[in-house]
């Protein structure tokens, strides 16, 4: 997937996206391998203004224990809409996050080809809102854990 | 135990930079995140009711505060030898242009277990009326090599 064909409007295929009563509890999503490239990196890097070296200057990342750059562990911030398509209802409008926990492993790096398991893992009513807990781990291209993550959302009806 | 670990003391507190919250900061991390949801774009869909709860406005992303709160605790953590292993956070309120945040953690724990060292951290974020917006614990591992635990990763 290339950043200039992801489609940046969310209400475009909204109607292929399931509903809250559509979703099936450990039902798999559908996800896309991406290509995490430095320049994806940097643009992350400068939106919440982590400039950490480790991230940006590849001569002091190769010299840290690190042997190289790495991203910052929250990099699946990006993962989680590029490695999914148009479709996956995490992107209907309105899906307000509630709360998310995420467990970090390997650290992700430039030139990583990210792969993600995914499913919505429980969905219940709770004070008249409807919510969906999604489930994912995303792995490199050495079939290493880089993280796993849950997460609550809030349904749109 | 590393003596980084060693220094560490429950309570101790860190202090994440302030980060100032504009239209152009969430339109920014739409491009990062490639989260074009228009709860953070579009003022008059924001215009609606969600349920019982009514925004008015677009809102910046969750998610900032996760990647702002992470932000705090890599670069304390780099500095020590410790590796950032786990953040859980729950959005305690809306965040909207205008308003400066700043997160803050507490050592709240000290663990040390059959192969390496665990520091559990307190988690806020508030903003500049010192309102808690977000809410949260971490997990940070102090290895005993991180050289050799970098490099068997």
């Amino acid at each position: 997937m290339s950043e200039a064909r992801f489609e940046t409007d969310f209400w475009k295929d909204a109607k292929l996206r399931k509903s809250w009563d559509e979703l099936v509890p450990g039902e798999p999503r559908r996800t896309l391998p991406y290509v995490l490239t430095l320049e994806a990196i940097r643009k992350y890097c400068y939106a919440v203004g982590d400039l950490h070296p480790l991230y940006l200057d590849a001569d002091y990342a190769e010299k840290s224990p690190y042997g190289g750059l790495i991203a910052p562990p929250s990099i699946h911030i990006l993962l989680m809409f590029a490695c999914t398509p148009t479709d996956d209802w995490m992107r209907s409008p309105g899906t307000i996050n509630a709360g998310q926990s995420w467990s970090y492993h390997v650290p992700a790096r430039p030139g990583d080809t990210v792969t993600l398991q995914a499913r919505c893992l429980d969905k219940f009513i709770r004070k008249d809102r409807l919510f969906a807990v999604h489930d994912n781990v995303f792995l490199n291209q050495h079939a290493k854990v880089i993280c796993s993550g849950r997460g609550h959302t809030i349904r749109p009806l | 135990m590393t003596a980084a670990f060693d220094d560490i003391q429950v309570d101790q507190r860190i202090e994440g930079s302030k980060f100032a919250v504009t239209r152009e900061t969430i339109r920014a991390f739409c491009d990062a995140s490639l989260d074009y949801n228009p709860l953070h774009l579009d003022d008059k869909y924001m215009e609606d009711s969600f349920g019982k709860t009514r925004f008015g406005g677009v809102i910046m992303h969750g998610m900032t505060n996760f990647g702002l709160i992470t932000r705090m605790l890599t670069d304390w953590l780099y500095a020590r030898g410790g590796i950032h292993r786990r953040l859980e956070t729950r959005w305690r309120a809306p965040v909207r242009p205008g308003d400066i945040i700043q997160p803050l953690a507490r050592v709240a724990h000290k663990k040390i277990t059959r192969l390496s060292c665990w520091l559990l951290l307190e988690i806020e974020v508030r903003n500049q009326e010192r309102v808690v917006i977000a809410t949260g614990e971490a997990m940070a591992e102090f290895p005993h090599d991180l050289a050799r635990a970098v490099g068997e990763q």
